[in-house]
């Protein structure tokens, strides 16, 4: 009876086992070759700027980013032939990353006279396999200094050489969910002076969405909003609001964009954008930002 | 009867693991594929390519991630991973196929090898002239081989069809060991 079990048994055993021998094919043997490993997201955003603020993304070690960001707009019943636009703002810009996580970068702005600097930090990538991360996460420490003083006496108060400046911290975290979408969300907060006369706060907390949407392999449909907790009480200002299209033309980003923001210094923009979002001048601002990627280092191949 | 049959099976059960012996496997296979275009070059390699030889059957299989070729340039990566060859959907490119005329006695012989390449998903049967050189009982394979970047259905924007090569040209080296599960 028990040699009965065991001949059954054995008999089964060797029925399967030469099955499962014969079922394998060489390709379904070699995916059970492959080492378990980390595989990080690449390219949330293609960009390291959503449209008027940061993504979560930086160049790798030695690139150099070379970025002309440009906003246009029309003054109403305004007698001019000018070209283009009535009014453009230019910021000149120009980044350095370090190393795979850590970017600095400053530019200049020409229409409101804004220095600013930022240093960018990346502490987690979203990844799969071995070790996984469900998100990514980026900080930014930005820094922005006003030329033009008392452009707005009632904003800013008395002339120093301290309340020009302002100061941005911003948590940047995003996910990319599926190759073509991808979600970020920015709790920023924003320190800046302000005038002694009024109630204006001089610490801003704000909260920006942003997210993409890929139309192609190289374009992708952007848009971003910025709500802003405490805002300016002394002027009317508005939350800024973008949406737009991102191109990628090999080693140059191309980004179009409708917005009513008009400067680019992060700590203006959200708490100081006085116009709404709609088509009317000179509420209607359109953005076109170039930027220009170039490697100082290149891999070596064996 | 009852004590032959098993007996049988455990033979055959037996001798199919005889056959490993007759496969070889290649974990650090090199592949690297060059692109010739006006405005840049392009060039990318996989050490980490996964290929198995299997003597008696004369078949091959090799296997590689797409996320594992290297560049010289980051953004190069970037794009081709995102923008042409869209690993987050097709992470894989394969080739199973037959060597034609296989002569195991041989310790250098060119032959050609019939199979299906599989690359973004899209599948074609191609002939590739490959050297096969035995050294100390195992294998080296190696050849190149021009593919066509329209037949695997990979869209270059017009604005780039002077970036990247209308037909890419493909190297590679595997170097085998007895197989062991």
């Amino acid at each position: 009876m028990k040699n009965k079990l065991t001949y059954k048994l054995l008999l089964a055993f060797c029925l399967v086992a030469n099955s499962s021998v014969k079922a394998q094919n060489l390709l379904d043997k070699l995916d059970k070759e492959y080492a378990k490993i980390t595989l990080y997201e690449i390219a949330t955003f293609k960009t390291t700027k959503i449209g008027l603020s940061h993504s979560i993304e930086t160049r790798k070690k030695g690139a150099i980013q070379i970025s002309l960001y440009n906003r246009y707009w029309d003054i109403p019943n305004f007698q001019s032939n000018r070209f283009l636009a009535d009014e453009v703002n230019t910021r000149y810009g120009l980044e350095y990353s370090f190393s795979d996580n850590f970017t600095f970068g400053f530019g200049y702005s020409n229409f409101d006279k804004i220095s600013d600097g930022y240093a960018k930090y990346r502490i987690l990538k979203q990844s799969k396999g071995l070790k996984s991360n469900y998100l990514s996460i980026t900080l930014l420490q930005g820094v922005s200094q006003r030329k033009t003083r008392n452009a707005n006496a009632n904003l800013y108060g008395v002339n120093t050489s301290s309340n020009s400046y302002a100061f941005t911290s911003q948590i940047l975290i995003a996910r990319k969910f599926s190759p073509e979408l991808s979600l970020q969300i920015m709790p920023s907060f924003i320190h800046r002076a302000s005038s002694p006369t009024n109630n204006d706060p001089n610490n801003h907390f704000a909260i920006g969405f942003g997210g993409r949407q890929k139309i192609s392999n190289h374009t992708s449909i952007v848009s971003e909003y910025y709500y802003v907790a405490n805002p300016i009480k002394s002027i009317s200002t508005f939350n800024a609001f973008m949406l737009g299209i991102n191109w990628e033309v090999s080693d140059l980003m191309l980004q179009f964009h409708l917005t009513n923001a008009r400067n680019f210094a992060e700590d203006t923009f959200i708490t100081q954008t006085t116009n709404n979002f709609n088509f009317k001048d000179p509420n209607l601002h359109f953005g076109f930002n170039a930027t220009f990627i170039i490697h100082t280092k290149k891999k070596k191949l064996k | 009867m009852n004590k032959i049959l098993p007996l049988f099976l455990l033979l055959t059960f037996l001798t199919n693991k005889e056959t490993n012996k007759n496969q070889f496997i290649a974990r650090q296979g090199q592949v690297s594929f060059f692109s010739y275009a006006s405005v840049e070059n392009i060039e990318a390699q996989n050490n980490q390519v996964l290929s198995i030889l299997d003597i008696k059957n004369k078949k091959i299989a090799v296997s590689m991630l797409m996320r594992a070729f290297v560049f010289k340039k980051d953004l190069m990566y970037e794009h081709f991973n995102e923008s042409y060859i869209e690993s987050d959907i097709y992470p894989k490119a394969t080739f199973e196929g037959d060597i034609l005329d296989f002569d195991t006695s041989l310790s250098n012989q060119t032959k050609i090898i019939r199979g299906t390449l599989t690359i973004h998903g899209k599948s074609k049967n191609i002939d590739i002239k490959t050297k096969i050189e035995k050294k100390a009982k195992t294998f080296i394979l190696s050849g190149e081989y021009n593919v066509l970047v329209k037949d695997f259905d990979i869209k270059i924007p017009p604005i780039l069809t002077s970036n990247i090569a209308k037909i890419i040209n493909i190297k590679f080296r595997f170097q085998y060991q007895p197989y062991e599960e």
